[in-house]
């Protein structure tokens, strides 16, 4: 309790003082009071360790959150338009963690560039082929 | 007795490594788990599990369900007592289902759910010494998937197979979703509401469904396989 209290905001003295502050001012005083007098009542059962006490375990009754279930709601190929909607709107998050489909695997692509590299400097730099062509013109 | 990870584990048993992980760490004790004084006691009776990051719980054989906050349960609703619905969700009281906790109710305009109708709904509310409470709308006031279930057919399984099919690497739906259109809502409690275009279509989802009971995940596959070919008429 008197943790929570000084947790507390508390209105300054100055605002207190004011006029129309009056019951605000007698209803702070009286929690005040009522804090204290509970402490003296049960100071010798409340002891420093239920106040500051904190758990590491955190209890759970549900196995929804144990093993990661899915929502039990749902419909495919078009049976309820309306589910299928909310059920896309919540996969494209997994899908992005995972890698993304390809057509054309890694490998493949490594070699087809490479063949097409080869290929390029090849009629990029001059050979004997191309070089008389430019003399005719 | 200890035990560990992984053991068959009795109502009575107690597991240091949570203790141990609990000294530095939050823990998440899951069902069958409590925490007394000195350890982490077992109260069910099967196997013990982790999941990281420190999630303990103990997975049995269970048909009785326990209301638990969170879940999302079918119901029967077999009463209506001034503002709310009493609704059957086989545990051992009746949950209750205020008619103000439907998408877009007022005092005024009452949703139209008449005894007998099958619910989908999520506990709110789930106290050892209270009775359940239900809602069929989520935080922000939309139903979702929540709601009354119209048509289709309700069976009952045991709680350990609605978690099989409701898990991510479970192959039953992931097979079953591209051979014919049906809907399914399965609830923690044990009951499942299926609906397909036909009854062929509808008798063969239920019977995927618990057949895959106590299959491991490659039979799963084959037996949907088997059920499919049966349905497109390729084998009488």
């Amino acid at each position: 309790m008197a943790g929570l209290s000084r947790k507390k905001l508390q209105l300054p003295k100055s605002v207190l003082e004011m006029k129309f502050m009056k019951r605000t001012k007698e209803r702070i005083e009286k929690e005040l009071e009522n804090i204290h007098g509970h402490e003296g009542l049960y100071s010798n059962i409340i002891t420093n360790e239920m106040r500051t006490a904190t758990g590491n375990y955190i209890p759970e009754a549900s196995f929804i959150y144990c093993e990661n279930l899915i929502d039990g709601r749902l419909s495919f190929k078009g049976m309820n338009p309306e589910i299928e909607r909310l059920m896309d709107l919540e996969t494209p998050k997994e899908e992005e963690s995972g890698e993304m489909q390809k057509d054309v695997s890694d490998e493949v692509l490594v070699k087809n560039m490479n063949k097409f590299k080869t290929r390029k400097r090849q009629s990029l730099t001059p050979s004997k082929y191309n070089v008389p062509s430019k003399k005719k013109k | 007795m200890k035990a560990s990870v992984g053991d068959v584990v009795l109502p009575g048993d107690y597991c240091e490594e949570i203790s141990a992980v609990g000294e530095k760490a939050k823990v998440i004790i899951g069902p069958g788990l409590q925490k007394e004084i000195d350890h982490v006691y077992v109260t069910k009776a099967g196997i013990l599990k982790k999941r990281n990051p420190n999630t303990y719980w103990v997975d049995n054989y269970q048909k009785r369900y326990i209301p638990a906050r969170g879940e999302n349960v079918i119901g029967v609703v077999v009463q209506k007592a001034g503002d709310i619905f009493r609704v059957d969700v086989g545990s051992s009281t009746t949950a209750a289902l205020s008619y103000l906790s439907f998408e877009g109710a007022t005092k005024k305009n009452k949703p139209d759910v008449q005894i007998g109708d099958v619910v989908y709904a999520k506990m709110l509310v789930a106290s050892k010494d209270m009775e359940p409470e239900l809602v069929c709308v989520d935080s922000h006031g939309k139903k979702g998937r929540m709601g009354v279930l119209s048509d289709g057919f309700v069976f009952k399984c045991s709680l350990n197979l609605i978690r099989k099919i409701l898990n991510p690497h479970c192959p039953l739906l992931e097979s079953l979703k591209n051979e014919w259109p049906f809907e399914l809502a399965a609830g923690m409690n044990g009951r499942i509401w299926i609906k397909a275009n036909t009854m062929r279509e509808t008798i063969a989802l239920g019977n995927a469904i618990l057949g895959a009971e106590y299959l491991s995940d490659e039979e799963i596959k084959s037996m949907c396989t088997n059920i499919a070919t049966i349905l497109a008429g390729h084998v009488s």
